[in-house]
């Protein structure tokens, strides 16, 4: 790897299980700083669970089991004493569906910084603008931020997530398969806003889509049956893969 | 040509098709009836108690009724005001929702939201038996147990007051505002939550700020229908009120050790001995249809705000051309006229707390709560968090409390009473001596002619709505006839079956008519056990069905009801529970204090719930058996409850589509 790449964050040795059934085997994985990770696979081969792992949100699936370690600035984020709600300000995430909360759009976006203590409405009304201006937003709902979340259209939903997300200054934002919900025209403003957030954050996609991890991705990890079978720069994981099972995927020969 | 055979064969089918169509049709046709039949009870329920009521209004006009302060209808110079008792069923309405509304939606919060699966799987049953106790040994309880303790405790004249009431009530209505507060909150998409806890939000946040905001109008729909449960109940609030005969307004109105006398007290005590025409009669039936438009704008607001959410919840996310509610206030004037109305509530609270105390009591207060909050916005989110858990989780151990003491006394006064010759004998010496058979077999006799009524009528209905029609005008005007029944206070059916099955049918009072009566308040329990049970087989089932030529009645019949037979069978179950139980629709109905088993249908009864109200009221003496009889009767009802969660619980875990 060129030595430009800053590890930011570091799967090691991954095992997830829930109940009795293993759902992650033995993963490792670096995450780098200021890049796009994808996350491909078939459906079921673990690619969303590992993601969720990233920010613990696994923990609140009743008998969900981790071994393993993730390292963020070489802290383990499973080790005991780890605070989880540090965590989850530091790694943002946005989800397969557009998750707005009902209510206004500045409720949606000021909700995050009122509950981490942030009272001051300039203050506030300030992180609310930047937000939506970082997730190009902004001009849609600048005249109608008391309005109700829900009358949004899917995509603007989905930005507008994305600028929750942002609104907790995470080091990191996780997205699961952020436009699987969505039109053409709405992925490719997704698509275009991700290269342009990855220049201030570290981005990791789960995605079906191969040709969208070919397109927006720096390094992409292909999962199969809960294993990592292949790790590495865009460019050579579609043009020259290593291994032969990630061929047959990326070529369409099974998935 | 065809051959004879082939036309032979022909017309066999073409017959057997004819036939085929006809049952089909004429199912459809009976189905259609026993759905209607709630709106038909309801409807009649009107006519009758309207007949009965309107000619008071020749010697009363409406404003002197519902204004005037002084119930007297025997006096000399008779007075017909239900104010006093209007103001009596609410205030010890309010009284039984400052103890529950807290109560229910921690507990439905914590059973939602924290409790493990082990611990809910304990919780919910418990807060089901609560709901399944009979008014009459909750009404027991409070005389023999609550009126006394009040009365020690707190050095009054007498127990039997306002507080006693609200405290039956509130725990009686505990169970509706949880179940319904539940489901509200269970209703909130998941992934609220998870966008939330993705934010880096602890889960008290989460819970406090996205899951019951979003809950809300459900959580306002479970405390309206616990406030009509509180406001219909009878044979509670009338076995420890007090009732002063003329009605009282409490002086002053916080007063809680104030006897009061409610709408459905009233109906319940003077009902019995009211002459027959009279205008007291009338008056009578007056506030039965008082009581009964109570309730139906309760019931009616509650549906409407739980339809409301059913419809967000479907459409969310594609609500653009839901026309935008014009609002009457901008948020900024809102803003202006709260932070107005904000220190005039505060100032009217504290001085409401002057009133009740003294100023030093109210200081002390005050600067609790001051400190108290200050102190919670000191400390941080975590530590937050698990005084908010602890609170919650307080609220159910007061919940299982409750539970806990109203079943000790119950079974540790009963037990003495137990004994062979006690549940086979007849009562002597007006009940204080002898046993309760005829009481018994009272109560079985009319469960069984009131679910051999009710359950072919219910399921009937229920299978017309799910399986028959489209949602749609139909289905809701049905539906809402048995929310409205559902809601219907047991008193009114009493004097309804009373009108119509007593007097204007000439049935007397008779074994028949407390089992019909009993049968129209417990239709809707089985349509709705009914309709999620059938709700819950797939629809790829009957696909599947008629894919293979099956017709609708084929495919119900064969396929959708075998496996929905447990939910039936469960809402039968508790059908047959809360008949065991009632007692107030059987007061004028087909109640008899005695010891003679009915020899027909047209010969009165007497049951365990009337037997245990009778001896507790009105025979001095018979404690013993009194205890014996509740308990005999709270381990008949509980019991089958408990077989209905068990069945109910079983199937949930094991049927897996």
């Amino acid at each position: 790897m060129p030595t430009n790449n800053n590890l930011k964050m570091e799967v090691k040795n991954l095992d997830l299980w829930y109940d009795t059934k293993q759902a992650i085997k033995k993963v490792n994985m670096p995450v780098y700083e200021n890049k796009i990770t994808a996350i491909i696979g078939p459906s079921g081969c673990g690619k969303s669970t590992l993601l969720r792992c990233m920010n613990r949100m696994n923990d609140i699936i009743d008998k969900c089991r981790v071994e393993g370690e993730i390292v963020l600035d070489s802290k383990n984020v499973y080790s005991k004493n780890y605070d989880v709600f540090e965590l989850r300000k530091r790694v943002g995430m946005v989800f397969q569906k557009p998750n707005p909360f009902p209510k206004s759009i500045y409720e949606n976006i000021a909700y995050a910084p009122r509950i981490h203590g942030i009272k001051n409405k300039k203050k506030l009304d300030r992180i609310v603008e930047q937000c939506l201006k970082d997730a190009f937003i902004w001009e849609e709902v600048e005249d109608r931020l008391e309005q109700s979340a829900m009358g949004l259209s899917g995509g603007q939903q989905q930005r507008l997530c994305i600028a929750r997300a942002l609104s907790i200054e995470p080091d990191i934002i996780l997205m699961d398969e952020p436009c699987s919900a969505l039109d053409p025209i709405a992925t490719a403003k997704i698509e275009d806003l991700m290269r342009i957030l990855v220049k201030d954050y570290t981005v990791v996609i789960v995605t079906h889509n191969m040709q969208q991890a070919a397109r927006v991705s720096d390094f992409t990890a292909y999962m199969y049956l809960g294993e990592l079978i292949e790790f590495g720069k865009t460019k050579q994981i579609f043009e020259n893969p290593k291994e032969e099972l990630t061929e047959k995927y990326i070529t369409g020969r099974f998935g | 040509m065809k051959s004879l055979d082939q036309i032979s064969k022909d017309s066999v089918t073409s017959s057997r098709v004819d036939i085929k169509k006809i049952k089909e049709k004429s199912i459809k046709y009976l189905l259609f009836i026993s759905s209607i039949t709630a709106i038909i009870v309801i409807f009649s329920i009107i006519i009758f108690l309207l007949k009965d009521a309107i000619p008071l209004f020749d010697i009363v006009n409406l404003w002197d009724f519902l204004a005037g302060g002084r119930w007297n209808p025997t006096g000399k110079i008779p007075l017909y005001g239900t104010f006093s008792l209007i103001v009596g069923t609410l205030m010890v309405t309010l009284g039984a929702m400052v103890i529950a509304i807290p109560l229910s939606i921690g507990s439905a919060i914590f059973i939602s939201e924290i409790a493990s699966e082990k611990i809910r799987s304990f919780i919910k049953p418990a807060i089901e038996l609560l709901a399944g106790i009979p008014s009459v040994v909750y009404g027991f309880f409070g005389l023999i147990i609550l009126t006394d303790w009040l009365r020690v405790t707190f050095d009054q004249p007498t127990g039997e007051s306002l507080i006693a009431g609200s405290i039956l009530l509130g725990i009686m209505a505990i169970p509706t505002i949880t179940s319904v507060a539940e489901d509200a909150i269970n209703a909130v998409p998941r992934h609220y939550k998870e966008g939330s806890l993705a934010l880096g939000a602890t889960r008290w946040q989460t819970i406090s700020k996205v899951i019951a905001p979003s809950a809300l109008s459900g959580i306002t729909a479970a405390i309206i229908l616990g406030i009509g449960r509180a406001v219909g109940e009878t044979m509670a609030v009338m076995m420890v009120c007090g009732n002063p005969p003329y009605g009282l307004i409490p002086e002053p109105l916080w007063d809680v050790f104030t006897p009061v006398k409610t709408l459905t007290a009233t109906l319940g005590i003077e009902m019995g001995e009211v002459a027959f025409l009279s205008n007291h009669y009338h008056a009578l039936f007056g506030i039965a249809i008082l009581l009964l438009s109570i309730t139906f704008i309760i019931n009616i607001s509650a549906t409407v705000i739980l339809d409301r959410l059913k419809q967000k919840h479907v459409a969310s996310g594609q609500d653009k051309k839901k026309k935008k509610r014009k609002k009457f206030f901008s948020k900024d004037i809102q803003r202006k006229i709260v932070s107005i109305i904000k220190p005039l509530l505060i100032l009217f609270a504290l001085y409401i707390l002057y009133l009740m105390f003294n100023l030093v009591m109210t200081a002390v207060i005050v600067i609790s709560i001051i400190l108290i909050t200050f102190a919670y916005k000191k400390i941080d989110e975590k530590k937050r968090e698990k005084v908010a858990f602890g609170g919650l989780f307080a609220c159910i151990i007061v919940i299982l409390t409750f539970l806990g003491i109203i079943l000790f006394y119950i079974i540790s006064n009963g037990i003495g009473a137990l004994s062979w010759e006690f549940l086979t004998q007849e009562p002597s010496d007006a009940g204080v001596a002898g046993g309760i058979f005829p009481a018994i077999i009272g109560t079985l006799y009319l469960v069984a002619g009131a679910i051999a009524i009710a359950l072919p009528i219910g399921v009937g209905a229920a299978t017309y709505l799910v399986e028959y029609t489209r949602e749609g005008k139909v289905t809701k005007i049905i539906r809402t006839g048995a929310d409205l029944l559902n809601g219907t206070p047991s008193i009114v059916f009493g004097l309804f079956g009373f009108a119509f099955l007593v007097l204007a049918l000439g049935f007397g009072r008779s074994l028949i008519a407390g089992q019909i009566t009993l049968a129209f308040m417990i239709i809707p329990i089985i349509i709705r056990t009914t309709e999620e049970a059938l709700k819950s087989v797939p629809q790829s089932m009957r696909e599947g069905s008629f894919a293979l030529g099956a017709t609708r009645w084929q495919t119900i019949s064969k396929v959708v009801l075998p496996p929905a037979a447990p939910g039936v069978i469960t809402g039968a179950i508790l059908g047959i529970g809360r008949a065991a139980g009632e007692t107030a629709p059987l007061l004028f109905t087909a109640a008899a204090f005695s010891g003679i088993i009915p020899g027909s249908l047209f010969d009165p009864v007497n049951s365990l719930p009337y037997h245990l109200f009778v001896l507790s009221t009105n025979i001095p003496g018979s404690k013993v058996n009194q205890a014996g009889t509740a308990l005999v009767l709270l381990i008949l009802v509980l019991g089958l409850y408990l077989i209905a969660i068990i069945i109910r619980n079983y199937y949930q875990k094991t049927m897996k589509w």
